[in-house]
């Protein structure tokens, strides 16, 4: 590890550890994505964390020289908003892949929209159960048959983009893995996004996904920022309802042309962290991680009595 | 003069205001110098399935309950029904004189199982099918019927919104005039149960006078009650009570999702976000909050808790047996990465949804069990109000010594019964904190650097390091190498050894009463204070009991448990369940086996009367299992 490294710039957000994704790997172009990002953001390494499920996209964090959980298949998001929440001056990453954050883990998605504490989920999209050797993954589009399936695909699609749409994530994304500065700058603005963000990042899985290869994506991507009039931000109220509608609609385009880049972004929707904030004193500047329970001779500072004053009898 | 000792049951609607009637009664006898014990019985229903909640007064502090009750108040028809023999000769049935003519058949409110029941009762004893059946046989046991006409007392004297707002007042009212307790402290109950809604007192002392008025004029006898000084003290539940003890134990960060009966303990933490602090903490350590999330499921909650003592924060949650269902993973993750989280888990009855608002303990096992593979974890139980907060406070502060989750059971009757705590002790506790890791260049968070199992804990924000559910190295990196494998299980599973090393026995097991004793009972949980009344009402009756009353179950206290089970004679096993589970964690651990067993597991709590019963007739070898049937 390079933690005494003074100048910051310089810190390396790659460590050493061996990389055991299939050569071809779209989740190669994430960590390139990361590392970039939180490097052009000079990020102190101690204020970011990465959080994780189960498959090849739990792997990331290890690969990572930031702290990183690597946790249950499913629930990357309730860890990543239990650290947020706790401190809400760190930067948390959830790193999840579409079966895991949309199947498995599809309650905690949507429910955190609804709170928008402050994540920034990074939902790996490769349509594919790659880990457990290409099963269809929720994203993989009805009757479409890659190649480890027995038969085509018997269910329908979730569309992340809507979803998180829906779900209410005033930050909402898309990417692709070979657009690795794209992905990069996604990945910096929603850090910067006070509420939480979803990023959901298109990519090959060489070995179970035929379909969708990097060739399939390549001929059919496109940034909706080349579009000079596209501009999704949300900086006031009255704004929204016009440019919810259009990230909405846009965000139904699939097939031969599929844009990337940013859907949705508005910033007149208070983080869980600020709303916590008007009831809990002091609550960003003592969170819970940084306060004392005890006093100088290891008791308690609670007093039982004014506490539940309500329940006292005198 | 013999010792006043009143058991009283209030019976009536759910929603019908039998929690402000039972706060009143609480209220005005414990500033009366009393001390009151009462549990809660409700349906899974928000309004109008019969609940009643059952106290007992006295003097000096009473641990369990009794039946036939002395007084009975009947705020619906229903209460008459399914209390029928819950009084018996010398009671008194307090009821609402317009129940008169009410016939059963209009009492869509109790189930057709029970209302079979009921029938099956009246026809057995060739009653009628209605109120004036059951008035009947009460006459005939010899059972005190006073009638009361509720809507004319009510409408008589106030004239603010509907009569049958008042039922509960004046129930209560008319049970405290009977009872003889004078009308000042009747109106200082009111002033307490009505504290939040101060608009509501003065009508409400109206219909206290009433009731006192009617019971003066009318031909009843009514003795007068002594009243003493009273002591502080503050009147909690066991939800109410585990909250504090985990607010004093430096809780920060709360999660949960809805349950019956959890949920209270999580929603009074809620209201308390913003802390009381004692006069001598420091100024920069009083400027803290507590954080609750209600989450979106169980799987969250447990999670969530999981993440947030990523960041040093003391974190917990609390369900129910449905919801520690969902959260077994979880709670295998905190084991495997050495999370420190507390999960207070209150047990119903079930399985499945079960009983939803009523009793159990059937999930001792699966606490014990909860979570694939093998992993260190603690399991320990509260059996009243004081071990509720100290255990809350101690449940962290294991959390934090051991790195491991801690499971804290309390059952249901303790979650909803309510007590006069006289004191608590801000200094009974030291709070203990993780051992903090001091090298934040290259910090191995699961350093094999260690003989107690315990390695430097890392915090997110100060250390840099990695966790998995994977086996891991001492980084936290993913491993699947033999020989690091066995060296990481033999360090997670030696803090367990740890832990019984350092934990004193009077917070595993503690054996109450005379160590030679003819009867040794074996319980955990609510029975606590309930066979600690029996023993002392056994010896009145010159039989010698004692009591081993488990507290820990992870790590077990095998050699001690063994030890007094080894010397004791008739051994009794007495617990909430089908099964006999402690029983048979006893017989793992020790490989002795108890062959007595009361148990019960129709979802209400266990009576005095029914344990002093069962243990005759297993005295007398009629039985060595006796399944308890008490409770409406």
């Amino acid at each position: 590890m390079q933690k005494g490294v003074e100048d910051k710039g310089k810190y390396n957000f790659r460590n050493n550890i061996t990389i055991d994704w299939c050569p071809g790997c779209g989740d190669f172009g994430i960590v390139s994505a990361v590392t970039q990002a939180l490097s052009n953001m000079n990020m102190d390494p101690d204020d970011v964390v990465a959080v994780s499920g189960i498959g090849c996209s739990g792997k990331t964090p290890h690969y990572l020289n930031i702290a990183g959980v690597h946790t249950l298949h499913g629930r990357a998001i309730p860890y990543a908003v239990g650290v947020k929440l706790s401190n809400p001056n760190l930067n948390v990453l959830v790193m999840g892949g579409d079966g895991d954050l949309l199947s498995i883990g599809a309650g905690h998605f949507v429910g955190e929209g609804r709170r928008n504490s402050g994540v920034k989920v990074i939902l790996y999209n490769n349509s594919v159960y790659g880990l457990t050797k290409g099963q269809a993954a929720p994203t993989l589009p009805l009757g479409e048959k890659v190649k480890s399936l027995a038969r085509p695909n018997i269910m329908g699609k979730i569309n992340p983009i809507t979803l998180a749409m829906a779900s209410g994530y005033s930050f909402v994304a898309r990417a692709f893995s070979s657009e690795i500065k794209q992905l990069s700058a996604i990945i910096e603005r929603a850090i910067k996004h006070e509420g939480s963000a979803v990023i959901e990042v298109l990519q090959p899985c060489p070995t179970y996904n035929d379909v969708n290869t990097l060739d399939w994506y390549r001929q059919r991507v496109y940034k909706l920022e080349d579009d000079k009039s596209w501009n999704p931000v949300v900086n006031k109220k009255e704004e929204d309802e016009e440019k919810f509608d259009t990230g909405y609609r846009k965000s139904l385009e699939w097939g031969d042309h599929i844009p990337i880049g940013i859907f949705y972004e508005n910033n007149t929707i208070p983080s869980y962290t600020n709303r916590l904030a008007g009831i809990v004193p002091d609550y960003l500047k003592y969170p819970p991680a940084l306060q004392d329970v005890s006093d100088k001779d290891g008791y308690t500072i609670v007093d039982p009595i004014k506490t539940f004053e309500e329940k006292d009898i005198e | 003069m013999q010792e006043t000792d009143i058991n009283l049951l209030v019976g009536g609607p759910q929603g019908g205001g039998i929690d402000s009637a039972a706060n009143m009664i609480s209220m005005a006898f414990s500033l009366a110098g009393y001390n009151i014990y009462g549990i809660r019985e409700f349906h899974s229903n928000i309004k109008g399935r019969h609940s009643y909640i059952h106290f007992r007064i006295m003097h000096e502090r009473p641990k369990s309950l009794k039946y036939p009750v002395d007084i009975m108040v009947a705020l619906d028809p229903d209460t008459l029904f399914e209390h029928m023999f819950d009084v018996a000769k010398g009671s008194k049935v307090v009821y609402d004189s317009a129940f008169n003519t009410f016939n059963l058949k209009n009492a869509r409110m109790i189930t057709s199982d029970t209302m079979t029941r009921i029938q099956d009762e009246l026809a057995e004893r060739n009653l009628t099918f209605d109120v004036k059946g059951v008035l009947d046989y009460f006459k005939s046991a010899g059972i005190d019927v006073i009638a009361i006409p509720f809507d004319k007392l009510i409408n008589e004297n106030v004239h603010d919104g509907p009569a049958n707002r008042y039922y509960n007042t004046l129930g209560a009212g008319t049970t405290l005039a009977l009872l003889g307790l004078d009308e000042d402290h009747a109106d200082d109950g009111i002033k307490f149960a009505f504290k939040k809604k101060p608009k509501v007192i003065e009508s409400n002392i109206k219909v206290i006078k009433a009731a006192y008025d009617y019971v003066k004029t009318s031909p009843i006898k009514v003795a007068t009650l002594p009243t003493y000084p009273a002591t502080p003290r503050m009147l909690l539940t066991g939800n109410d009570a585990t909250a504090l003890g985990k607010l004093m134990g430096g809780l920060r960060f709360q999660t949960y999702y809805p349950i019956t009966p959890a949920s209270d303990e999580s929603t009074l933490l809620e209201s308390h976000e913003e802390m009381k602090f004692l006069k001598n903490a420091d100024e920069v350590v009083k400027k803290a909050g507590l954080v609750v999330v209600q989450c979106e499921d169980e799987l969250s909650a447990i999670n969530m808790a999981n993440g947030a003592a990523l960041t040093g924060t003391r974190s917990a949650t609390a369900t129910s047996g449905p919801g520690f269902s969902l959260m077994a993973e979880g709670i295998g993750y905190a084991g495997m990465t050495e999370i420190p989280v507390v999960i207070t888990f209150y047990q119903r009855g079930g399985p499945s949804t079960g009983l939803p608002t009523r009793n159990g303990q059937a999930d001792l096992l699966f606490a014990l069990n909860t979570g694939h593979g093998e992993f260190p974890k603690m399991v320990i139980s509260s059996g009243d109000m004081e071990e509720c907060i100290y255990d809350g406070m101690k449940s962290l502060n294991y959390a934090q010594r051991y790195q491991m989750p801690v499971i804290h059971l309390i059952d249901k009757t303790l979650a909803n019964t309510m007590d006069l705590v006289p004191e608590i002790d801000v200094k009974k506790v030291k709070i203990v904190k993780y051992n903090e890791n001091t090298n934040h260049e290259n910090f191995k968070r699961y350093s094999l650097d260690t003989e107690n199992g315990i390695s430097p804990y890392g915090v997110f924000g100060k250390d840099i390091f990695w966790m998995t559910g994977d086996e891991h190295d001492e980084l936290g990196h993913v491993t699947e190498d033999s020989a690091m494998r066995d060296k990481m299980m033999e360090k997670r599973m030696q803090k367990l050894i740890t832990a019984d090393k350092e934990i004193p026995l009077e917070d595993k097991a503690v054996l109450y009463g005379d160590e030679n004793a003819d009867i040794t009972y074996v319980t955990w949980g609510s029975q606590k204070s309930l066979l600690l009344d029996t023993i002392s009402e056994l010896k009145k009756q010159g039989i010698s009991a004692n009591l081993l009353y488990l507290r820990m179950f992870e790590p077990f206290p095998s050699e001690y448990v063994e030890k007094v089970l080894r010397k004791s004679h008739l051994i009794i096993d007495v617990e909430s369940n089908m099964t006999g589970q402690a029983a048979k964690v006893i017989r793992m651990n020790t490989g002795v086996n108890i062959e007595n067993f009361i148990l019960k597991y129709n979802g209400r709590h266990i009576t005095l009367d029914e344990v002093l019963r069962s243990t005759k007739n297993i005295m007398e070898k009629k039985t060595a299992l006796e399944v308890l049937q008490e409770g409406s």
